[in-house]
């Protein structure tokens, strides 16, 4: 099963790329910068013209000074330079802020919507991978590509820019400056020297303070875990009163942090002490060996001074790069991770021949159906057979791991079974499109999952804007509008962290009217009624009955309360169908069925043992 | 209101049909949690402000030395090589320095500022554990969780950026000044008219900025809800078919972050940009003025290509404190809501006087006397109910959601306080007891049980070293879980994971069984805990039941009602009263609301 999918992937990437599989691979991966480059390239050639038009323009600013000082010293200043100069400076000041300001603008803004982009691209590719990927990874690992990644890029895409394009312009007229002055080169390379340490210690310790910075990170989110856990077992900790316990675990949590922040700080401080240290290293060896040509005449006074000014220009822009350098190294795991993503196709796809069906009068067929999950090598199902004539109710009944909600994922394809196994009105369900399959079978699944949004919004999540009558009309099926009814905005009423929060018996009730609305061809009830109480399990079982009448429905439940009335029941075991009949006949026989039965009769009383 | 009513045992409150509490706290600065919790390190503040003029000092004093070396030597045409070269060490020695001392200064910086935020950190969750349940129930767990990780990492990066620049470029600021106004006190004044507009520039972008980048972040977090959600209901949109309506609806909130962020980098830019001019504007304005000062020989050269230096200097330092405003502005909500927490008051407190019982001389008797209590004013759940338990007796609870069961177990914990008559154990009032050892003397088992992450052994003595190891794992054996967890991986030593999410429901509920038995309370309360079980699991709790109930005054809360068939004692409830109580034959010969209720659930059995 799984080689085949692997296969798939594989197949489908030759046909469309014409390549091998190692191409097919690289070829998604740079699409994400490039694709979004291609667009906005020329967007990027005006935000660096721009910068660096604002650059040349502050280059000129050491110059007007310098010629303002001379005029000084020679004595020739009058009244009307003066104002002169002082307007020049103005000028020269004001376009600096104004260019620098819309340049820079222009590249952070390029950032952004590439960011923008980005994450929309991702969305969409995250709708199409299957449930599979999520079991697997957990969703904050793709909550991680989404957020950390995208930004991590977008950040060196915009300080990259824009700091290479600084760093670039005052290194090259700092150096055609200095190559342009008496100077000789060797006096300029021996006085640079150690400034040249600069980007090579940013490269080193760069990465270091990074990983501790992640530590650090770690830790925290290692308290923010620990305060999580502890504030939802409260009631374990205030009933067993053990609150200095947790205290303590929680304690030592924030002891880590402390650490770890103190251990950070001991490489960035140094970091950021050693910069300076090194562009003070530059500006001795030019006072020791600039001093010493300067004393014999070899170089002027003039160029001297200058020197030591050229220097200090250059100690920022060499850092900038060693900067830059290590963003770009850090966004590029990021972008090959996201490429990487990208590149992953989901497993699940629709054929090229799918066909359309209209389920309303479509049996579905379960034909020697055996599955394993990918990367497992036990079966969860076992030649399973089933024939569910339209308009008739299954129950399927068994314990936990039995293979019941497989059975249900592979019907509606959220994994998929092996080819032929599973037939709807006669078809494939790997040859039907997914949108019929997905319309025509309404799905309840156990854990009664909603959104944090309306009540109304989340009943009629399959058609959203459904009137309000049908919605209502849905809730009175599922026995939950009553108690909607009581909350102060009624079906208008907002769930999640900042609004209600139901309990798991309502919770299911909601999600169980959100499939019934759909009014689908087939309903698949997936322990859909776990938690609610007897009485009122009662009353939903006798109002599906009701509206399903004629109509295809799936029961699973471990309570065989919930299915007795199917026209067939199933007993699952271990992935295989251990008995199947109606519940009076299963009841006869010596089975699991009736050992299920008397024990939910039964067991409470046997064990309560007074 | 019934859904208000199972409050306590819920695992989060429907806080939204309350007002939610909005504490009233006046704002407390930043600076107070520095004046707090300074105390013990002052020591250190001193060392790092020392530290500091250290390294300011030998920053600044580098390029005078340059100075010296173009003025009094190259200048002067002398030819002493050596007196340039001992300069060059001089140079070398105040570098040295100012790499030291900065790295000193951060040093101990940030090992007091750390130190401060761990005990700030651990009393607040000390304080949010010191709550009542009603708090719990009130305050929505996401915001706890807010307090103690963003917020006092908000007060963290006040120590670690706003304290700092204050610190260094305040002082860096008024060196400069001081520098000015000795080269030249008129310019300088001059100069310092410049103040005002900085300030007005702050002040008019300051709240157009705050605002910006809190709509960014408000914007961002939402984004960030809205696609955790989306990808863990990622199978249900599926199965929905509803991709497309979910994409567009990302396209939303990714294009309102999107625009929000503009906002934010446009007015961040415009901020600093507008600062930028301003500086260089400022050595216009000076050149302007020197230069026609100079004219009038008013001042010497020298002292206008000192001054033009400086001014430059003096934005930078303004421009990094500036950039700090945002930083101190989080700083000081953050405080406040800290603060808040610190001042809010557990609602159920321990008596000035309370009695301590002798905990082995517990014999679990009950009595409720006329108790009347509601969640809301005016909305009593329980009324006028009186009960008394004999010690040992087992009772059963039944009754509709709402009825009114979980709300007298939650008085009798003193979850809540009642509002009028009194819940007695051995015939001390619970609210004589000292909260904690009240809480030992009931023991409370919950339809879903709890699992810290940790190993089972901990779970089951819930992380308390001093009850020894074999206790715990002879109580797993005691309740019947012994084979289950010798079949695990590492035994008792298996590291239970994201609330136990590897073990069965009824797995679960075995642990907190054995929980029972090695904190041995006198009284104990089932309610629902063997609900909602797979059968099979159910059969295995069962026994473990029967154990841990033995000597016990035991109450069981059950929706079910085979669970409480056998009890000595049935109390049917309704609409916050006991409307019936007596043994099941006796309740059912009655045919009143028992057998009503009786009736139900048999034709669930049977058909």
């Amino acid at each position: 099963m799984h080689l085949e999918i692997d296969r798939g992937i594989v197949g489908l990437c030759e046909k469309g790329e014409r390549g091998a599989e190692r191409k097919c691979d690289k070829l998604k991966p740079v699409r994400l910068l490039l694709d979004f480059l291609r667009v906005r390239w020329y967007f990027y050639l005006l935000g660096i013209a721009i910068i660096t038009s604002a650059n040349l323009f502050y280059a000129y600013y050491p110059k007007v000074l310098g010629s303002f000082t001379d005029t000084l010293k020679r004595g020739e200043l009058t009244g009307s330079s003066v104002v002169d100069y002082s307007v020049q400076l103005m000028i020269i000041g004001l376009s600096y802020g104004i260019l620098g300001g819309i340049g820079q603008f222009i590249i952070v803004y390029l950032g952004r919507s590439f960011e923008n982009v980005a994450r929309r691209r991702l969305f969409g590719h995250l709708t199409l991978l299957s449930e599979h990927y999520y079991s697997k990874k957990g969703v904050g690992h793709f909550l991680s590509y989404m957020m950390n990644d995208v930004t991590a890029v977008r950040e060196s895409l915009a300080m990259g820019v824009n700091q290479t394009t600084n760093a670039t312009i005052l290194m090259v007229s700092a150096v055609a400056m200095m190559l342009s002055s008496d100077i000789p080169l060797y006096v300029i390379a021996v006085c640079i020297l150690p400034l040249l340490l600069i980007p090579f210690i940013v490269v080193k310790i760069g990465p270091v303070i990074r990983q501790r910075s992640l530590d650090t990170r770690d830790a925290l989110s290692r308290m923010t875990e620990s305060a999580e856990e502890q504030f939802a077992g409260i009631r374990v900790t205030k009933k067993f009163a053990v609150e200095d316990v947790m205290n303590g675990r929680f304690g030592d949590t924030v002891d880590a942090i402390r650490d770890r922040q103190i251990r950070l700080i001991r490489v960035s401080s140094l970091f950021q002490a050693l910069i300076p240290f090194l562009g003070a290293l530059s500006l001795i060896v030019t006072l020791a060996f600039g001093g010493y040509h300067a004393l014999h005449g070899t170089i002027t006074l003039g160029s001297f001074v200058a020197l030591t000014l050229y220097i200090r220009m250059m100690i920022n822009p060499l850092q900038a790069v060693g900067n830059v350098i290590n963003s770009m190294q850090r966004s590029r795991a990021s972008l090959d991770r996201l490429n990487g993503l990208f590149a992953t196709l989901p497993d699940i796809r629709e054929s090229d021949q799918a066909v359309a069906l209209d389920m309303g009068k479509a049996a579905i067929e379960v034909e020697g159906l055996s599955f394993s999950y990918p990367d497992t090598d036990s079966e969860s199902l076992h030649d399973v057979s089933i024939t569910v004539q339209p308009g008739k109710t299954l129950g399927i009944v068994g314990k936990t791991g039995s293979g019941k909600t497989t059975l249900v994922k592979l019907l509606l394809r959220i994994y998929d079974p092996p080819a032929g196994t599973i037939r709807i009105g006669g078809v494939d369900v790997r040859d039907l499109k997914l949108e019929s399959l997905r319309s025509g079978i309404a799905y309840v699944p156990q854990d009664g999952f909603l959104f944090s949004t309306t009540i109304r919004e989340n009943i009629a999540f399959y058609r959203r804007d459904s009137d309000l009558e049908s919605v209502e009309n849905a809730a009175r099926l599922a026995q939950i509008h009553a108690s909607i009814a009581e909350f102060p905005d009624r079906f208008e009423t907002k769930l999640g962290e900042r609004g209600v929060t139901l309990s798991g018996g309502q919770r299911q009730r909601t999600s169980l009217a959100r499939g019934l609305i759909k009014q689908a061809p087939i309903l698949v009830l997936d322990d859909s009624v776990s938690a609610v109480d007897a009485v009122t399990e009662k009353r939903i079982i006798d109002s599906i009955r009701q509206d399903r009448s004629g109509k295809t429905t799936l029961i699973i439940a471990h309570r065989i309360s919930a299915l007795k009335h199917a026209d067939e029941i199933i007993v699952l075991d271990e992935g295989r169908i251990v008995q199947r009949g109606r519940h009076e006949e299963l009841l006869k026989q010596d089975g699991v069925y009736r050992a299920l039965h008397a024990i939910q009769e039964e067991g409470s009383r046997v064990a309560q043992g007074y | 209101m019934p859904k208000a009513i199972d409050d306590w045992q819920g695992a989060r409150s429907d806080s939204a049909a309350q007002p939610q509490m909005r504490t009233h706290v006046k704002s407390v600065s930043a600076f107070r949690a520095l004046y707090e919790y300074a105390g013990p390190y002052r020591l250190t503040f001193l060392g790092v402000i020392g530290c500091t003029l250290l390294a300011i000092a030998a920053d600044l004093l580098q390029p005078y030395l340059v100075k010296i070396v173009i003025d009094d030597h190259l200048m002067a045409g002398s030819q002493d090589y050596g007196t340039m070269l001992v300069i060059a060490g001089v140079y070398l020695a105040l570098a040295l320095g100012g790499l030291l001392f900065t790295y000193l200064q951060n040093n101990l910086l940030q090992f007091a500022a750390q130190s401060i935020i761990a005990a700030i950190r651990k009393r607040i969750f000390r304080h949010i554990m010191s709550q009542s349940m009603s708090y719990f129930n009130r305050v929505p767990s996401g915001s706890l969780i807010t307090h103690v990780s963003s917020d006092t990492e908000a007060l963290s990066a006040f120590f670690s950026q706003v304290l700092l620049s204050l610190l260094r470029d305040g002082m860096t600021l008024v060196f400069i000044v001081a520098v000015m106004f000795k080269l030249d006190v008129t310019l300088t004044l001059y100069c310092l008219c410049l103040l005002p507009v900085i300030a007005l520039i702050a002040v008019s972008f300051r709240s157009y900025i705050r605002r910006t980048y809190q709509m960014a972040r408000t914007n961002l977090s939402r984004l960030i809800a809205f696609t955790a959600e989306n990808l863990a209901g990622m199978g249900l949109i599926q199965a929905f078919h509803q991709e497309k309506e979910q994409q567009s609806q990302f396209l939303v909130r990714n294009r309102a972050y999107f625009k929000a962020n503009i906002r934010e980098v446009r007015s961040n830019v415009l901020f600093n940009r507008s600062y930028e001019i301003l500086g260089n504007l400022a050595v216009a304005f000076v050149t302007w003025l020197g230069g026609k000062a100079v004219l009038g020989g008013g001042i010497e050269l020298g002292v206008l290509y000192a001054f033009i230096t400086y001014i430059r200097q003096f934005f930078q330092p303004i421009n990094n404190i500036t950039q700090q405003w945002n930083t101190l502005q989080s700083a000081n909500v953050s405080a406040s809501r800290i603060w808040g927490i610190f001042a809010t008051e557990p609602e159920v407190k321990d008596a000035p006087e309370p009695v301590v019982p002798d905990e082995s001389q517990v014999k679990g008797k009950l009595d409720f006397e006329r108790i009347t209590f509601g969640y809301a004013p005016d909305q009593p759940v329980i009324r006028d109910v009186s009960l008394q338990v004999r010690p040992g007796e087992m009772i059963g609870i039944v009754g509709t959601t709402g009825a009114g069961k979980s709300s007298l177990i939650g008085l009798m914990c003193r979850f809540y306080d009642v509002w009028s008559g009194n819940v007695r154990i051995d015939g001390t009032d619970v609210r004589d007891i000292p909260q904690q050892k009240l809480q030992r003397m009931i023991g409370l088992v919950q339809q879903e049980p709890y699992l810290f992450s940790g190993s089972i052994v901990d779970n089951v003595r819930l992380f308390d070293e001093s009850i020894p190891r074999e206790e715990a794992v002879a109580a797993c054996r005691l309740v019947g879980a012994d084979a289950l967890i010798r079949r695990m991986k590492d035994g008792y030593d298996t590291r239970l994971t994201d609330r136990g999410s590897g073990l069965s429901a009824g797995e679960r509920q075995l642990i907190s069984f054995a929980r029972i038995v090695v904190f041995k309370p006198k009284i104990l309360i089932l309610d629902e805990a063997t609900a909602n079980l797979d059968s099979h699991t159910e059969q295995l709790l069962q026994s473990a039941l029967n154990y841990v109930s033995r000597g016990r005054t035991t109450l069981v809360i059950a929706h079910r009602l085979s669970t409480v068939m056998h009890a000595d004692r049935i109390l049917v409830m309704k609409a916050g009263q006991i409307v019936e109580q007596g043994k099941h034959a006796e309740l059912l010969a009655r045919r009143g609301y028992y057998e009503e209720l009786y009736r139900h659930s048999q034709g669930r059995h049977t058909g």
